[in-house]
């Protein structure tokens, strides 16, 4: 089935924060890990269309790990265009959340420290949710569940590479 | 000849004025704005025009040339911002499409700073961005059946077997993917895929009712329609006073002065 996809390339309204290779210097440093990736199989993509709602929009996911820390740079759509989110996770557990490039025109507030660091240390339960309640930001609704559904997403993607980790 | 005084008749006189003037406009306005009403009913959102005068109308014909590169058996084509693979639309954005080619199973195309990797049925498997690795992209190639790009530099990079990492490689032995107009009946096929599903019914219904259909100005014609529909009320009732209370006058004369 053709996927309809949103390159989205400059067609930004709310506006680039930090620049998705600049988060994983960021979290890397000089040494930035090369890219790896996961092709999630047929129970995984149900998992994360339970988390999203929807289909996952690609068939493989990039990250970039070291030892026990994974990074994430993952899109979801808060109500028309995709939130770009930054994601680390180490030991199973939200390190660090950042809202890379708002391009929805309302809700921009989910990029502010007092909404992401809600996610510091979050974990996921076993039925995929945050163990965690995250608080609402009124009239950012659609952006805070998106960038919610993000967290979980990143968490289990998480869960997967370890649990394949372990297995070799 | 009536033998009215025109002063005396002004409410009424204004109130068929308006009510000429405003008709088609209030035609409009309660036509459109009773099947807005039923859009689910009457299925407009789901309702497509495809009438080639609506379309340029709304700006739904794409400008500028086809750019087209083959891509093994596959091609991909971008026409003003709109990405296609063969005569199916897959994406848009800003980004120039630089070329196309079939490695490692995937289709890879290539834009100014970002690789979108496809499978043959056009389903995403990945979107590259490629602006930290290297320069703008300038076109991409295939060299032992690994995607190769030239950059602005001009540098040369090969990817590796799963199309994440980049080594500098020399241009020598790289097939470069060429581009190709397309012929005009695919060219028609892709201007019907461009403009697709893009205007529903209830979309042209909408703007015909706030007037946005005209242009401009067009909401300030429905705002006077809406205006003039207040005048039709008011003055209709003035009216209807007015002769009421004419009716009551020539009642209580003949009441009291009957012969």
């Amino acid at each position: 089935m053709l996927t309809v996809l949103l390159l989205a390339v400059n067609a930004v309204a709310g506006g680039v924060y930090q620049e998705p290779e600049a988060f994983i210097a960021d979290v890397f440093g000089d040494k930035i890990p090369k890219p790896e990736v996961i092709w999630p199989d047929a129970r995984l993509k149900q998992s994360l269309a339970d988390i999203l709602g929807h289909a996952y929009a690609s068939l493989r996911i990039r990250y970039w790990r070291r030892n026990a820390t994974t990074a994430w740079v993952l899109d979801e759509v808060g109500k028309e265009q995709p939130i770009t989110t930054g994601i680390v996770v180490t030991d199973g557990k939200i390190e660090r959340l950042r809202i890379l490039v708002f391009r929805e025109s309302r809700g921009g507030e989910v990029r502010h420290d007092f909404f992401t660091e809600q996610f510091d240390q979050a974990r996921l339960l076993p039925d995929h949710e945050l163990d965690r309640h995250i608080d609402n930001i009124s009239g950012a609704t659609l952006s805070v569940h998106a960038v919610s559904r993000l967290a979980r997403v990143a968490l289990l993607l998480d869960q997967q590479v370890r649990s394949q980790q372990a297995a070799r | 000849m009536t033998g009215r005084k025109p002063s005396r008749f002004t409410a009424f006189l204004w109130h068929r004025r308006a009510g000429l003037a405003a008709i088609i406009l209030v035609i409009i306005l309660a036509v459109t704005g009773l099947m807005l009403n039923h859009t689910e009913e009457l299925g407009l959102d789901e309702t497509f025009i495809e009438s080639p005068m609506l379309l340029n109308w709304y700006g739904l014909e794409p400008q500028g040339e086809i750019v087209s590169y083959a891509a093994g058996e596959h091609s991909v084509s971008q026409w003003d911002r709109q990405v296609f693979l063969d005569n199916r639309p897959l994406s848009t954005g800003s980004q120039q499409l630089h070329g196309a080619v079939f490695a490692q199973q995937m289709i890879v195309a290539a834009f100014d700073s970002e690789l979108l990797l496809l499978t043959p049925d056009g389903e995403l498997i990945d979107r590259v961005p490629t602006g930290q690795s290297f320069s703008t992209i300038r076109r991409i190639g295939v060299k032992y059946q690994r995607p190769v790009v030239e950059t602005a530099g001009p540098l040369y990079y090969m990817a590796d077997e799963h199309i994440l990492d980049w080594d500098v490689t020399l241009d020598d032995g790289v097939v470069w993917s060429q581009p190709s107009a397309p012929d005009a009946e695919r060219t028609e096929t892709l201007r019907r895929a461009f403009r697709g599903n893009g205007l529903s019914l209830e979309r042209v219904l909408l703007d015909l009712h706030s007037g946005r259909i005209f242009g401009t100005y067009g909401p300030y014609l429905m705002d006077a329609a809406a205006v003039a529909l207040l005048w039709l009320g008011g003055s209709g009732l003035w009216v209807w006073w007015s002769r009421r209370r004419k009716l009551k006058h020539k009642r209580h004369y003949r009441k009291h002065h009957r012969v």
